[in-house]
């Protein structure tokens, strides 16, 4: 977190050719918080993510250090330091999952604590049957969980997450809740982008929505309670 | 007269058995000149292409992942440079280093060290075009993953070239197949000094037409058995490079 628990965004703006994606949007992330992003295909959601993991060059940004203004090589930085983006369709390296486990471990650490630390992982994502296989061959399920694991690795204070249940079936789905759930209590603070709120009933602390490249708040209290049949609100509930 | 024909045909016939069978004796009695010959060959070649891999693999590393003014110009400029003739290659570092020339003073003209810069420069945009692609093939998010766990941008930059291995290593063989086998700038640059620049296609070139067919054959069948073994690794990594 950049000062204390929370971490404050402002006058983030994106433009793409003619289109302003991203138009004074501002916000503030806190830790084991998490804040559902909406909106339709198109709106800035993906954009978003990639510019607060520092992928991405924003037109403007303000991050709140205490320092007044710092410049895009800062800030990115200090974002690529904090923050931890996870792609729709995860990427897995050439190799097995032990290898993709390894591979976001310090290099710091002796053979012996890598391992240590991989086998927690493994044993985290519930992957110890797939430790040796070829991460690229998974299901996107199994990549899903690896690429979780990944990220539980490294311990991030902002997990950013692009549509995670995008493609995945019921069962997968609830494993990957169970793994956001996991982080939550850890403390980290999450920005999970998606279309369907209702995949994540028990996590979702906020709400924004992205409208013609502005967020907004939404409060709904009404949208949870709305549908109490929904099978994903009645299983996890 | 009508009969001398058939008779110089049987001895033609009869003198290209032998010099053939005295190219493979060359080769497997292990003719010191010869495999000297081979050796300056492939050293020169090998350190060409050892030379000209990391900064031919930065530039095509450049080019597919970053945009910036001037980068359309670069690759056709690069993809002019694929189809330059060797010998013009040759002519251009041999007037630069000829003792008028610029860097004459280097006094490099007719030293492997000549011959190794004129295969630098045939080997260069090789590299750089079939690097290009290979890495511009190579997902964006194994770049994008990499940073986000926190690698180093240089740690991120060899991740992906082991992703794109199979289209580097293709590279590099066809880099490799070219510059070994070309007679235009070493030749000029080299000047085939038996013991010291006569490389496998400068001797074939020049010892042939004296007469020496036998080492000749020899050499050609080097670079031929090379050729195969060469374009089977191509056809190998080729076929593995391609995104699944
Ligand atoms: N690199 C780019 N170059 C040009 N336009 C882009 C680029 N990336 C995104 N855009 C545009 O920006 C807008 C927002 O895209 P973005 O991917 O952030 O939307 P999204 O909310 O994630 O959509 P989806 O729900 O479909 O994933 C789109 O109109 C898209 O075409
Ligand atoms: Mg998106």
């Amino acid at each position: 977190m950049t000062t204390a628990d929370q971490f404050n965004v402002q006058c983030l703006k994106k433009h793409f050719a003619k289109r302003q994606v991203l138009d004074e949007v501002a916000f503030s992330l806190q830790a084991g918080q998490t804040h559902l992003l909406s909106g339709d295909n198109g709106a800035g959601k993906t954009t978003l993510l990639r510019i607060l993991a520092g992928l991405e060059k924003p037109d403007s940004i303000q991050i709140d250090l205490g320092k007044g203004p710092l410049n895009w090589r800062h800030v990115k930085k200090t974002l690529q330091h904090h923050a931890l983006y996870l792609h729709q369709h995860p990427y897995m390296f050439d190799g097995t999952v032990t290898y993709n486990l390894d591979y976001a471990i310090g290099a710091k650490l002796t053979k012996r604590e890598r391992q240590l630390q991989i086998d927690k992982a493994l044993e985290w994502a519930d992957l110890r049957q797939l430790s040796h296989a070829p991460a690229k061959t998974l299901s996107g399920g199994e990549k899903q969980r690896v690429s979780l694991a990944r990220a539980w690795l490294k311990r991030p204070s902002i997990l950013l997450l692009d549509e995670p249940t995008s493609n995945l079936d019921q069962e997968s789905r609830h494993r990957t809740l169970g793994l956001l759930e996991a982080f939550k209590s850890d403390g980290t603070a999450m920005l999970l982008a998606s279309h369907d709120p209702m995949h994540f009933p028990s996590l979702i602390d906020q709400h924004l929505r992205l409208d013609q490249g502005k967020l907004i708040r939404i409060d709904d209290q009404k949208l949870f309670e709305f549908d109490q049949t929904h099978p994903n609100f009645r299983s996890t509930a | 007269m009508l009969e001398s024909l058939p008779r110089r045909n049987i001895n033609q016939m009869e003198s290209l058995t032998t010099t053939t069978l005295a190219a493979l004796e060359l080769l497997f009695s292990g003719n010191p000149e010869l495999w000297e010959i081979i050796a300056i060959s492939f050293r020169v070649s090998g350190v060409a292409i050892l030379v000209a891999s990391p900064p031919a693999l930065l530039v095509a590393f450049i080019l597919a992942y970053y945009q910036f003014p001037g980068r359309r110009l670069l690759i056709s400029i690069n993809s002019t440079l694929l189809s330059v003739p060797a010998v013009v290659v040759g002519l251009t570092l041999f007037i630069l280093l000829s003792r008028q020339g610029p860097l004459g003073e280097w006094k490099l003209l007719f030293t492997q060290t000549a011959m190794v810069l004129g295969q630098i420069a045939l080997a260069f945009p090789i590299l750089v075009a079939m690097g290009h692609s290979a890495l511009q093939a190579c997902d964006r998010r194994a770049w994008e993953t990499a940073r986000t766990l926190g690698a180093t941008p240089i740690r991120a930059l060899i991740t992906i070239m082991r992703e794109a291995r199979f289209g580097l290593m293709a590279a590099l063989l066809a880099a490799f197949g070219r510059i070994i086998a070309e007679v235009g700038a070493s030749m000029m640059l080299g000047g085939n000094i038996l013991h010291y620049t006569r490389n496998i296609p400068t001797a074939i070139a020049l010892e042939s037409s004296k007469g020496e067919f036998a080492q000749g054959i020899a050499l050609g069948l080097v670079l031929l058995i090379l050729a195969f073994t060469l374009n089977a690794f191509l056809q190998h990594f080729q076929g593995k490079g391609q995104p699944a």
